[in-house]
């Protein structure tokens, strides 16, 4: 029986990524082209919300080029091992009050755990195709994911201290809106970091398309592009609901399906604002990156830590 | 045979799959995917066993860090020629026979159960740190240290081996 509702939440979650990505390309479409004074899709459907109809046939349609020197079976599958633990993840977000699809005793470990596997995926793309800019890319992307989890985990740990649970719907019950000056600081960390695990601007060195062409997944067409396309907005997609609940109690405000709402609402709000640093600020330099990684982002989770746990100890 | 059996069974048929493809693989790369099946299979039966706390720290350090910085010395290392490297070692039969070893003692030492293995209760995290953190404590600290002087033998052996 656990087997089918598995089998049920994966498809859900697959559908949800899916129906979220075209949404979010069309939205940060229309976001960047305020941001650079244009006006972005406008011709199909209403604000362009239509033209998503046209470029995701055009994706599944075109040829699925594999480089004739590349290792054909990671090349092939690498793309589905970067998607699917991300699709994992969602699994852990808690949705309704005493309830997540999956609701682990060490939930929030999962979430951090499980998209991990991802930089794996990553890896043996970069690698599978046999070319130095996506190794370069690759080699790029691991170093960044596995520095900014440190930060990221830290700050999702002060919200762990505040609950004294690992359990997503324990965490939810004990949710107070006091928490939110308290660990404003920690929802910065989790933000910025967030966004580097996502290879996103200004973090997307990986992908730095002025010197990497597209890093990791330089090769790829198609359907397999369109799963690494997908993987980066459902990271989005996770990384905002799971901040959404943890740091802003998400459905916490209103009784029912009005909660979810909030919810969905104040995720929205973030993946607007991973959006708009993405279009406002130029790419950091290699150094930089790991430089803000270790000695400025760390530090700060640190001092949030510490913050929560002399918060926790003094109620 | 019981759904719980079933989980089980498969996560050590995934365990024994990949420990059998990193043994036996002759590309460096396919030998990481081996590993990474091997312990993402250990994962699933800590999963099986009711420690979920277990199975996510064995993804997070495991999968996340140790397999990407095995893989990620591979891609540094020895890409000048555009090789793979050589995953062949003339240590090879002598590692065997340790194996092999440590396996007859493992079957010797473990308990044998009459039939299955009945579902057992969740461990919750808060019992980890009570254990880890209290009556374990020293155990705990005392397995930090070995790997801390372990870390520190390698770096030895390491710079004697660039010296000669």
């Amino acid at each position: 029986m656990s087997f089918v509702w598995g089998l049920l939440y994966g498809t859900g979650a697959v559908i949800l990524i899916a129906g979220g990505a075209v949404v979010g390309v069309w939205w940060e479409r229309k976001v960047s082209a305020r941001i650079q004074l244009r006006l972005g899709p406008q011709q199909l459907g209403p604000a362009g919300s239509l033209q998503m109809l046209a470029d995701v046939p055009k994706l599944l349609f075109k040829e699925d080029v594999v480089p004739a020197s590349a290792d054909r079976l990671l090349f092939r599958y690498a793309p589905l091992a970067v998607f699917a633990p991300i699709a994992m993840s969602l699994a852990v977000i808690p949705f309704w009050a005493g309830w997540a699809p999956l609701d682990s005793a060490a939930g929030v470990l999962f979430f951090l755990a499980v998209p991990s596997i991802s930089v794996l995926g990553i890896l043996f793309s970069a690698w599978g195709s046999h070319n130095t800019l996506a190794t370069l890319g690759g080699v790029r992307a691991a170093a960044q994911m596995v520095s900014y989890e440190v930060p990221r985990a830290l700050a999702v740990l002060s919200v762990v201290v505040l609950g004294g649970s690992l359990q997503p719907s324990e965490l939810m019950d004990a949710w107070r809106w006091w928490w939110i000056p308290v660990t404003l600081l920690g929802f910065g960390v989790y933000f910025i970091a967030s966004i580097a695990e996502m290879n996103r601007g200004p973090f997307d060195l990986p992908e730095a398309e002025s010197e990497l062409v597209a890093g990791y997944f330089a090769d790829y067409s198609g359907i397999r592009w369109a799963v690494f396309m997908m993987a980066e907005y459902g990271a989005m997609i996770a990384s905002a609901l799971f901040g959404a609940a943890l740091f802003f109690g998400g459905f916490m405000w209103l009784p029912g399906v009005a909660g979810l709402a909030v919810h969905i609402g104040i995720a929205a709000l973030i993946i607007t604002a991973v959006m708009w640093v993405k279009w406002t600020f130029p790419r950091l330099r290699q150094d930089q990156l790991m430089t803000f990684c270790w000695t400025v982002l760390t530090p700060l989770a640190l001092v949030q830590l510490v913050l929560a746990v002399v918060v926790a100890l003094w109620l | 045979m019981s759904a719980h059996d079933l989980a089980v069974a498969s996560a050590a048929a995934l365990v024994l799959a990949g420990a059998a493809g990193t043994a036996l693989a002759r590309s460096a790369t396919r030998l990481v995917l081996s590993l990474g099946a091997f312990l993402l299979g250990v994962a699933l039966c800590f999963l099986a066993l009711g420690s979920p706390l277990l199975a996510a720290a064995q993804v997070f350090v495991y999968i996340g860090g140790v397999l990407v910085l095995v893989l990620f010395a591979l891609m540094v290392v020895g890409r000048g020629d555009g090789e793979s490297p050589r995953v062949e070692s003339r240590h090879d039969p002598g590692a065997a026979l340790v194996a092999l070893g440590l396996f007859v003692v493992l079957a010797i030492v473990t308990p044998k159960r009459p039939s299955g293995i009945a579902p057992p209760e969740m461990v919750s995290p808060l019992a980890v740190a009570d254990v880890l953190l209290g009556s374990g404590i020293v155990a705990f600290e005392l397995a930090g240290v070995l790997l801390l002087a372990a870390l520190l033998a390698v770096l030895v052996i390491v710079k004697s081996g660039g010296e000669r």
